[in-house]
């Protein structure tokens, strides 16, 4: 029968499971706004070998399944002779998947940005990282923060995957609670309730922070 | 003793693509003059400013700058190169631009954009910047609105904001791209009344614009422009009341 | 690389490939349908109902496909209903990927200027001849690319359907690997499938696009 009070025998280590969904999470996102950026601008760039370089990236990373990717980086490295923990191997994944598609929302910011703005820049004698850093990033980022939070709320959830590879996060840890106790539903709802909050907590705090700029800068 | 010109275009051509947009400008602009330039669309008018500053790369000719070519080098056997990013900026440190659309930074406050050039390029400390900035926020009458944002603010007094930041920099040329032709009618005065005082102190200013009377008031020299060449210049008075061209004489008999 | 092992398991590749592509047919079709569906609950002026709109998209937006589909595959005998694996993955994906097309939809319609509608029902056109003439020709171009877009993302995700045993191409391809001791020509193979599929599917949606804008060409 369904008996919901099973999963509080097991919290400790759900909640632990969650944790180690949210952190790795957190890190892969962070890892690859850096790189998305710097993806962002090569494509933009001047060299040409660069740039085609990173569209087949792209366009590997977002036209080929997360769990495909997952696979081929867990299996291939220990051939070429890397052995690395499963954990950072999911890490890597994550953050070179998500950087793929932080690089083509970012590339649009910086695509619509009024040349004009840079020309002002120019016209002060500020040099082009000054620019970058000062002038062109910070708008981007405020114009693409609603799609990188979508992009944030999906990697949580494509995070799921990384129980495929051995890493002990919610999803692995519901797995195996829910064939060890013969309670799948119960155990299943709660990973889609602890997901929820994450996802829900990142959705929240998105649209905060998107007032307070709207306020900030007045309309 | 012979006036040194501050500013000198020395037989300037560009093209974009197969367009030859200028065909061989000269223009020498002394120290403390207004020039206004003034053509029809397409005549160039912006395309000559920006080569001024090397927004637009000059193909031909010479642009200097109180005595420095601006924008390219001469190699060992004498051919020109593109010089690097320092060096231009180098030499265009003295020259600033005020733009048609304003081009102020909308994530940064009024004070902000008027401090930050100073803070990032002349290395001015921060208190030194605001300090700075305040004052020439004053000058253009928009120091109470320094920590507003620029969409907070009307189109007049964004542009306001915009020669306050240039002014900042203590410039020996400012360049004006158009700089009223972006904002409703009852705001250009506001904007019309900096630059005249700007002027009035002895600032040497370049501008393109279609506002004739202002350009008649305070211009020493003005510019026709048509197709890619100066068809005439000289003083307002000469000019605007004894056009000596007939194509000076029909742009002006469409602006009355 | 061993090309020869492609020759004896070929046919499976390819039996697991029509089985992805009927799989991810079958739910983007449900998809599509339950999305109007849904969209048309949406705009039902009751809070209640409002509500219960947006609790359903924030479940399927908001936690992983993964757990969506175990809870359907594990649930679905207790209700009584037994699904086959392939089932479950059908309505599991079905499911999903109708909360983003009505908002797809939703956002559709959503973009139309009221005065059009306005002069229609002033020139007195019906309901029906509103929605047939002014409203979905216009809003057609404009929201093929995020069904596309969204389609995608969809095919990519089936691979976790490989998890639950259905036998579609992930799954092919991972029997092979485990068969053959082999890893890099059966993943590189799939990499590569998907690839091409999403590859053909982007190329149709630009068609459709292009089909349904050609009134907005300027000659």
């Amino acid at each position: 029968m369904f008996d919901i009070s099973i999963v509080f025998d097991y919290i400790g280590p759900l909640l632990e499971g969650l944790w180690t969904t949210a952190w790795i999470s957190g890190i892969s996102i962070f890892i690859g706004l850096i790189l998305g950026v710097a993806l962002a601008l090569t494509r933009n760039g001047k060299h040409p070998l660069w740039s085609r370089l990173v569209i087949v990236y792209v366009s590997f990373f977002r036209g080929t399944p997360l769990l495909v990717q997952l696979a081929i980086v867990f299996y291939f490295l220990p051939l070429a002779g890397i052995f690395v923990p499963s954990i950072v191997a999911a890490i890597l994944v994550l953050s070179m998947n998500t950087a793929a598609f932080q690089s083509e929302i970012l590339r649009g910011g910086f695509r619509t940005l009024p040349k004009g703005q840079e020309e002002a820049a120019w016209s002060y004698g500020i040099t082009q990282w000054q620019c970058f850093f000062h002038i062109k990033l910070p708008q981007v980022l405020r114009k693409t923060l609603p799609s990188l939070v979508n992009e944030t709320i999906d990697i949580i959830k494509n995070s799921a995957l990384i129980s495929t590879i051995a890493v002990t996060d919610l999803m692995r840890i519901v797995q195996s609670y829910s064939s060890t106790t013969y309670r799948p539903l119960e155990f299943f709802i709660t990973a889609g309730a602890l997901y929820l909050i994450l996802t829900c907590t990142v959705s929240y705090v998105g649209q905060r922070i998107e007032q307070k700029l709207i306020q900030h800068q007045g309309a | 003793m012979i006036d040194k010109a501050i500013l000198e275009l020395v037989d300037i051509k560009k093209r974009f693509g197969d367009n030859e947009v200028l065909k061989g400008i000269n223009l020498k602009v002394k120290q403390g003059e207004v020039v206004s330039i003034i053509g029809g669309s397409g005549s160039g008018k912006s395309t000559m400013l920006r080569c001024m500053n090397f927004l637009e790369e000059y193909d031909e000719g010479e642009v200097c700058v109180q005595g420095r070519m601006i924008g390219y080098g001469a190699d060992a056997k004498g051919n020109y190169i593109k010089a690097p990013y320092k060096c231009i900026q180098n030499d265009l440190k003295d020259v600033c631009m005020v733009f048609q659309q304003f081009n102020l930074w909308p994530h940064m406050t009024v004070l902000e954009n008027v401090t930050t050039p100073l803070k990032l390029v002349k290395k001015t400390s921060k208190i030194e910047a605001e300090k700075k900035a305040l004052e020439v926020l004053k000058k253009v009458g928009m120091e109470h609105k320094a920590d507003s944002f620029p969409s907070q603010l009307s189109g007049g007094q964004q542009q306001r904001v915009a020669i306050a930041r240039g002014l900042a920099t203590d410039p020996k040329i400012m360049l004006f791209d158009e700089p009223t032709s972006a904002l409703d009618p009852e705001l250009v005065g506001e904007v019309l009344r900096v630059m005249q005082s700007l002027a009035s102190e002895g600032m040497t200013m370049v501008i393109v614009t279609h506002e004739m009377n202002f350009a008649a008031q305070v211009s020493d020299n003005i510019v026709f422009l048509a197709s890619g060449l100066i068809e005439e210049q000289g003083h307002p008075d000469l000019l605007f009341k004894n056009p000596k061209s007939e194509k000076l004489k029909t742009f002006l008999a469409s602006w009355h | 690389m061993e090309l020869s092992i492609f020759i004896e398991y070929w046919p499976l590749l390819l039996s697991g490939l029509i089985f992805t592509l009927k799989v991810c047919s079958s739910s983007l079709i449900m998809g599509l349908l339950l999305g109007i569906f849904l969209y048309l609950f949406s705009t039902i002026k009751n809070r209640l109902t409002f509500m219960i709109y947006r609790a359903y998209l924030t479940i399927f937006r908001g936690t992983p496909l993964l757990v969506q589909v175990y809870l359907i595959f594990y649930g679905g005998p207790l209700l009584g209903i037994t699904l086959s694996a392939a089932e479950v993955g059908i309505l599991g994906m079905g499911l999903y990927v109708a909360a983003y097309f009505s908002e797809i939809y939703r956002s559709g319609f959503n973009s139309l200027p009221k005065g059009q509608i306005e002069a229609a029902q002033n020139l007195g056109f019906s309901k029906r001849q509103i929605l047939t003439h002014i409203q979905l020709p216009q809003i057609l171009g404009l929201i093929v690319p995020s069904l596309t877009n969204q389609s995608i993302i969809l095919i990519k995700e089936s691979a976790i359907l490989s998890i639950i045993s259905v036998p579609e191409i992930t799954y092919a391809a991972v029997k092979m690997a485990s068969e053959t001791y082999s890893v890099v020509e059966p993943y590189i193979f799939l990499a590569g499938a998907y690839w091409v599929i999403n590859f053909v599917v982007s190329r149709f949606g630009n068609w459709v696009e292009l089909k349904s804008t050609h009134y907005l060409a300027t000659n």
